[in-house]
């Protein structure tokens, strides 16, 4: 981790001046954030704080207002839809640069109709066009580093939660993606269940991927984060180390967060 | 030929088709009102007979049920009708009549349609039943209620609550099945535009305004449906 | 029941039994197509489109089928332009006029039974795909698709046996098809019984079979929503 201070490797995900609102309520009112690559940073706050919306701005699946994101340098061209609002101004662009980004939402997502191993090959395949054979065998790596290789021919409603949860992180991986974004991988699943979603997540970090995670667990943002950033009511609030924010912070919120 | 105009047809001075289309459009609805009720009669019968009914009249139900899903409306309309007129022709050849004597179209359809929708309204009032709760029937037996007090006060009421919104598809499927008792020359709505539509050469405006007219009594009829369950649902919450 | 007149019934009303097959076979092909494009108007968003697949819907169902098909059949020919049009060798033909009205209407249907398919596809699995980066069509086709129809299938069902007793209703408008010929030897013969059993039973074979292929279909496209049966190899045997 304090490696990253001295090489200062590149900026994986940079977002600059993020703003959103649903009707009349903004829930982002210009946050900027730069990921460098190997971070892995977690999203703290309270709910409605806009931290899932911040999230799913960075790969499109909600389109900000103003403001910019680029991933690995490539900027998200954005136009102007009238009212304040914005829409991409090329999907093709939004298309390749979501398939260079995992995504693992809070309720799996997984498609119900297709196996496990078919969701974790069915972008590789059609998406990324890569041979099906090669997106098999890489596939199957995937789920037995998750721990479910023996569930590859399972369809989803036989599993358990974190049983998907985990097969949708394969599934994200098979992208071979550039960035993870997590939002709130733990939040749906039974307490016994959280431990070996974040085992898995804890190895990714050790790997040293570029990781964005919206959570509630505070011994993973901790723990494992290098960077913890605390959004208050659609703004940056706390932002630094975990061993400083968690000691020693100045903001009044973050303890009081915390300490719940 | 002198062709009429679209507003000569509808209106009901001595040349407009007005009275005579009226005149259709009461005999389609009486023809779907019979109809209905006959229906409900049998579908009563028959959910009974499938719910608390011994293992042949279960088998008889089931049987009644399948077929009347399984075959079109028309071939049973004609069954009611000539099998009718077979029958009446045997009973007046019997008494010394002599020749064909024809069915009363109207009776024919209405026992036809009434046989049709009785299939349905007997999946409809069985699958009403089944939502009925079944603490509620059995508070009505622990308060004591007999049989028929049960039945009249407590399991009729619920059942029909449940029972109506598949009972207004029913409506619906059976105003409509009204338009083929045309075949039996009985002048409803659609065989009232077929002689306006031979006499004038305007057929497009007499099957219009007939459509347009099934459209309204539909419309109007589904309405008064929907404010009436609106009525019986009252204490149901809505999901 | 006369057995020997029953049979010669029967073999009757079996030659009548591929124009039934294709009425059905044609109305509910070309309504299917009717009734995607009319569900996705209804999705769609765009205001026109939206109340020209209710207006659509509204008028079609709440009118009688027969009431469609004479005014396609004997409507339409009131106007000059039609007979003139290069339409008319078509809708001249009491077979085409059929087929259209019974198009028009089981689209009207299953144009409802669709949307409700594709609504209830949920929103977070469409979510994943375009994470994914798929495009929109290939969503529609690899996730929304397959998941909408597994869940329309059996009301499809219904409307399928609906369009096969349909059918009956050309022979109204001269087809003869299995209720026309059954019609026909009635009121030749004035034998109601034996004619109303035999029609009625090939029609019942007819929506029996149709039944049961639904429910094969049905059983094949939802493994997922089994219950859990061992499953080994199964990806040599996989298609795409």
């Amino acid at each position: 981790m304090n490696m990253s201070a001295q090489a200062a490797p590149s900026v994986a995900i940079s977002v600059r001046d993020l703003h959103k609102s649903f009707g009349p309520v903004e829930v982002l009112k210009g946050i900027s954030i730069d990921a460098h690559e190997g971070e892995v940073i977690s999203i703290l706050g309270s709910s409605g704080s806009g931290k899932s919306t911040l999230l799913r701005c960075i790969n499109m699946l909600e389109v900000p207002d103003s403001g910019s994101i680029a991933v690995a340098g490539e900027t998200i061209r954005l136009k102007a839809a009238g009212c304040g609002k914005s829409r991409p101004a090329d999907q093709r662009q939004v298309d390749r640069i979501r398939s260079e980004l995992g995504m693992v939402f809070q309720s799996f997502n997984l498609w119900s109709h297709k196996t496990v191993l078919e969701n974790v090959i069915e972008a590789p395949v059609h998406v990324l066009k890569r041979p099906r054979r090669e997106a098999i065998e890489e596939a199957e790596a995937l789920l037995a580093k998750v721990g479910i290789a023996d569930k590859r021919n399972h369809y989803p409603a036989h599993l358990s939660g974190g049983q998907q949860q985990r097969a949708a992180i394969a599934r994200a991986l098979a992208m071979r993606p550039k960035a993870m974004l997590f939002d709130e991988p733990t939040s749906a699943l039974d307490p016994e269940l959280v431990g070996e979603v974040l085992r898995v997540m804890r190895g990714l970090a050790e790997e040293g991927r570029t990781m964005l995670v919206v959570t509630h667990e505070m011994g993973f943002a901790r723990d494992v984060s290098s960077r913890v950033v605390f959004l208050h009511r659609g703004a940056i609030e706390e932002e630094g180390a975990p061993d400083d924010v968690f000691t020693s912070s100045k903001s009044e919120r973050f303890r009081q967060f915390i300490s719940n | 030929m002198s062709n009429p105009g679209f507003l000569d047809i509808i209106s009901f001075g001595p040349d407009g088709w007005g009275h005579a289309l009226a005149a259709g459009a009461w005999m389609t609805i009486l023809i779907a009102l019979a109809g209905f009720a006959i229906g409900s009669v049998i579908g009563t019968l028959g959910a009974w007979a499938k719910i608390s009914g011994g293992r042949f009249l279960r088998m008889f139900a089931d049987a009644y049920t399948t077929i009347l899903r399984g075959i079109p409306d028309l071939l049973v309309i004609y069954l009611f009708y000539f099998g009718g007129s077979a029958v009446v022709t045997a009973v007046g050849q019997f008494f010394g009549a002599e020749g064909f004597v024809s069915f009363p179209g109207f009776l024919a359809g209405t026992l036809a349609v009434g046989v049709t929708s009785g299939a349905q309204q007997t999946e409809v009032f069985r699958g009403a039943f089944r939502a009925v709760h079944p603490g509620e029937l059995e508070a009505a037996t622990a308060c004591g209620m007999g049989r028929v007090l049960k039945f009249r006060r407590i399991t009729a009421p619920l059942t029909l609550r449940h029972a109506l919104p598949g009972l207004g598809n029913v409506w619906q499927v059976v105003l409509k099945e009204s338009a083929l008792v045309s075949v039996t020359g009985v002048v409803e709505l659609l065989r009232q535009a077929q002689i306006g539509a031979g006499s004038t050469s305007l057929p497009f405006d007499f099957y219009f305004i007939a459509a347009m007219i099934y459209l309204a009594i539909s419309t109007v009829s589904g309405a008064c449906l929907n404010a009436s369950e609106r009525w019986f649902s009252r204490g149901v919450r809505r999901g | 029941m006369d057995i020997a007149f029953a049979a010669e019934t029967l073999v009757s009303l079996l030659s009548a039994l591929p124009l039934t097959l294709e009425l059905a076979i044609t109305a509910i092909a070309f309504g299917a197509v009717l009734a995607l494009a009319l569900a996705l108007a209804r999705l769609s968003g765009i205001l026109a489109l939206d109340w020209f697949a209710r207006l659509y819907v509204f008028v079609f169902r709440g009118t009688p089928l027969l009431v469609q098909i004479f005014l396609i059949y004997y409507g339409l020919s009131q106007f000059g332009a039609v007979r003139h049009s290069i339409f008319w060798p078509v809708l001249r033909e009491p077979y085409w006029c059929a087929v259209l009205a019974l198009m028009l209407n089981t689209a009207a249907y299953a144009s409802e039974i669709i949307r409700g398919g594709l609504l209830s596809v949920p929103h977070g699995q469409v979510e994943a795909a375009r994470a994914c980066g798929m495009p929109r069509f290939m969503i529609f086709r690899r996730i929304v698709m397959p998941l909408a129809i597994r869940q329309a299938l059996p009301g499809y069902g219904n409307e399928m046996i609906s369009m096969v007793k349909a059918t009956s209703l050309a022979s109204i408008i001269t087809l003869m098809e299995i209720t026309g010929v059954a019609a026909k030897i009635i009121s030749e013969t004035y034998r109601v019984i034996e004619v109303f059993v035999v029609a009625g039973a090939i029609y019942l074979a007819i929506n029996f079979l149709l039944t049961r292929l639904i429910a094969f279909v049905e059983y094949q496209l939802s493994p997922h929503q089994r219950q859990l049966l061992p499953m080994t190899g199964r990806l040599k045997g996989e298609s795409h």
